[in-house]
């Protein structure tokens, strides 16, 4: 990547070639295949393999195509939170960008735990050297943020490097040496239903993220293209990674050893079935993966997980300080370092009540992404629209009724716990707009600034100059 | 929706969400008088700290946030919502699945603190004036710094 110009909004855009993009979306929605082991035992070797190549088509694919159509309708900063205020106006738009925002400070704080939790398990050190190490993690990728996209996508490619080498090594050995069967039995449980349940949960979350990315477009080039290249591509790529390793997985593991498959330690996941395969090397270097995947998925996240709040801030909807941009680097430093912070105190304390309003604020914001799209489609007919989903509008309904329902479904599955840690997160949403909104009043839609597209549906002098960079 | 119509709305689901939560507690107290978790924020259980107590209590002061949201829509439904998560987060017992039934009876709660939630946000919508607006006489409104449209 180069570095180029910056855009009215101090954003400074980025030349991101495409398989930096690729890289960008596989570790936002893949970043190797751990916490898939859980899926195996509970839902059966057989019928987990089956639910990694079916449930894309159900699940992310969707949201991969309306991301990209949406993406490059209106490739805007703040990506999904400008979509759904464009289709729904300002109160959705704030509901869906507060709700994935607040899902995503709590949740990106997780992966530098289950980073700790691995070292922590090898080292056995204690819980001050661990705080230190966890916020030496946070300081250098918030760094390396606020630094720009450029070196933000360099490291991923440099950790996504390390996280699939051993992935590739694990599943050639695990395919060639492993004793375990990949079909028997197909189910995990005597029920169909009780298989289908447990699995879906986790592999839901395995195949989110696919909206992520688009929350980078103030400071990619070209992005209405770009993106939409990137989720193409990057999609069967995370199919085809979880297939293979977990069926090497489930082979390594041995004969009948799915059901002991589990993480959090007692049971089998990649590292220990490394083990059996590839004795202490392979085991080790699987150790570094898992390390790594845990370390790229924050700093992924980190990077788009802060851009909503920064562009919420632009339109007078937040705290004027998340609006703040780097004068040298052209990044939203303060929306990155006020996340950051907030993942560096919630990994010193039991967080884990947070975690559970999680599932339910992004599931909400996605069915509101499924519902602009759609709206958008039969409101706004001609916008410009670099990449439409080859779908007439009633075929796109039913596509994006399918995820709708299984997020719905995914409310409800989770346990007891998360549906009510759920139901209190999504109330914060009108609490939190009726504060903002008294306090700084908002914007037109007229006036909004870094809009690509006016309200009419033409082109801004600013959407112009993203068009022009096509080129 | 007038500006007017949408503060009403606020304050008639902010009102039946209180009716539904005080309902709810006084049915739940003719069923199963000790019906709730026995501590609460360190708090011992008694009666005004039952599951009853607190759909009774939460409630009236549901009732109080949605009259006032017929005056004022945003701060009614800022305190209706607030106390509904008061309410939840008494249900919230991580792994305490016996207490789903209590989680029923926050369910119309719930939903109608959020319908409140959602007229008081059009209302405030509707009311305000945002930046960007063109200044009618007198107004002081003007375009955002930099914006791009």
């Amino acid at each position: 990547m180069t570095t180029a110009t910056l855009n009215n909004q101090g954003l400074k855009r980025v030349r991101m070639r495409l398989i930096t993009a690729v890289i960008v979306v596989f570790t936002l929605t893949c970043s190797g295949s751990f916490g898939m082991e859980d899926v195996i035992s509970s839902s059966g070797p057989g019928f987990t393999l089956l639910l990694i190549i079916v449930l894309p088509f159900l699940w992310s694919w969707p949201m991969a195509f309306v991301s990209s159509e949406l993406g490059a309708a209106i490739p805007e900063a703040g990506g999904l939170y400008r979509w759904i205020r464009r289709g729904l106006g300002e109160y959705w738009g704030f509901q869906g960008g507060w709700w994935w925002t607040l899902s995503l400070w709590v949740d990106s704080a997780v992966y530098v735990a289950l980073a700790l939790d691995y070292l922590q398990n090898k080292y056995e050190f204690d819980g001050t050297t661990r705080a230190i190490i966890g916020i030496a993690i946070i300081a250098l990728f918030t760094f390396i943020n606020i630094r720009g996209l450029d070196l933000t996508g360099w490291s991923l490619t440099l950790i996504q490097i390390g996280v699939m080498v051993p992935f590739v090594i694990f599943t050639i050995m695990g395919i060639a040496k492993g004793s375990g069967s990949p079909t028997e039995p197909f189910l995990g449980t005597d029920s169909f239903w009780t298989s289908l349940n447990l699995g879906l949960a986790i592999m839901m979350w395995m195949y989110s993220g696919y909206e992520s990315m688009s929350t980078l477009a103030g400071e990619i080039e070209n992005p209405q293209r770009v993106i939409p290249r990137a989720l193409m591509i990057g999609t069967p790529l995370v199919i085809i990674t979880y297939f293979f390793t977990v069926l090497a997985g489930i082979m390594a593991a041995g004969d009948g050893n799915w059901a002991n498959m589990w993480t959090g330690g007692g049971g089998i996941d990649f590292v220990e079935a490394a083990k059996i395969v590839g004795g202490n090397t392979l085991a080790y270097l699987m150790l570094i993966s898992a390390i790594l995947s845990n370390v790229g998925l924050y700093a992924g996240y980190l990077a788009t997980g802060s851009r909503p709040s920064f562009q919420m801030s632009r339109d007078r909807l937040f705290p004027k300080f998340f609006g703040a941009t780097h004068k040298s680097w052209g990044t939203p430093w303060a929306a990155i370092l006020v996340m950051a912070v907030i993942n560096a105190v919630l990994i010193n304390f039991e967080f884990d009540a947070l975690i559970t309003i999680d599932v339910f604020l992004l599931m909400f914001a996605y069915i509101l992404i499924f519902v602009s799209v759609i709206v958008l489609r039969r409101r706004e007919p001609d916008l410009p629209r670099p990449f439409r989903v080859p779908l007439p509008t009633w075929a796109l309904t039913i596509v994006v009724a399918i995820p709708s329902a299984i997020a719905v479904i995914a409310l409800f599955i989770n346990g007891v716990d998360w549906l009510i840690g759920g139901l209190i997160g999504i109330l914060t949403g009108p609490v939190a707009y009726l504060i903002f909104k008294s306090a700084y009043r908002g914007v037109t839609d007229e006036a909004l600034e870094g809009a690509t597209v006016t309200p009419n549906g033409q082109l801004t002098e600013f959407g112009a100059e993203v068009e022009g960079g096509r080129a | 929706m007038t500006v007017n119509s949408l503060g009403r709305w606020t304050g008639i689901c902010g009102v039946l969400a209180g009716i539904a939560a005080i309902a709810g507690g006084l049915y739940a107290r003719s069923v199963q008088p000790v019906f709730g978790i026995p501590g609460f924020f360190g708090l011992q259980w008694d009666l005004a700290f039952s599951g009853v107590g607190m759909l009774v209590g939460i409630g009236i002061v549901m009732v109080v946030g949605g009259l006032l949201s017929f005056k004022w829509p945003s701060l009614g439904a800022v305190i209706v919502n607030v106390v509904a998560m008061v309410g939840l987060a008494y249900v919230f017992d991580r792994g305490q699945y016996r207490w789903l039934p209590l989680l029923y009876y926050w369910a119309a709660p719930w939903v109608l603190a959020w319908l409140a939630g959602i007229f008081a946000g059009y209302a405030l919508h509707a009311r305000v004036e945002p930046h960007g607006k063109v200044a009618s006489a007198g107004g002081q409104s003007g375009p955002a710094p930099g914006a791009a449209a």
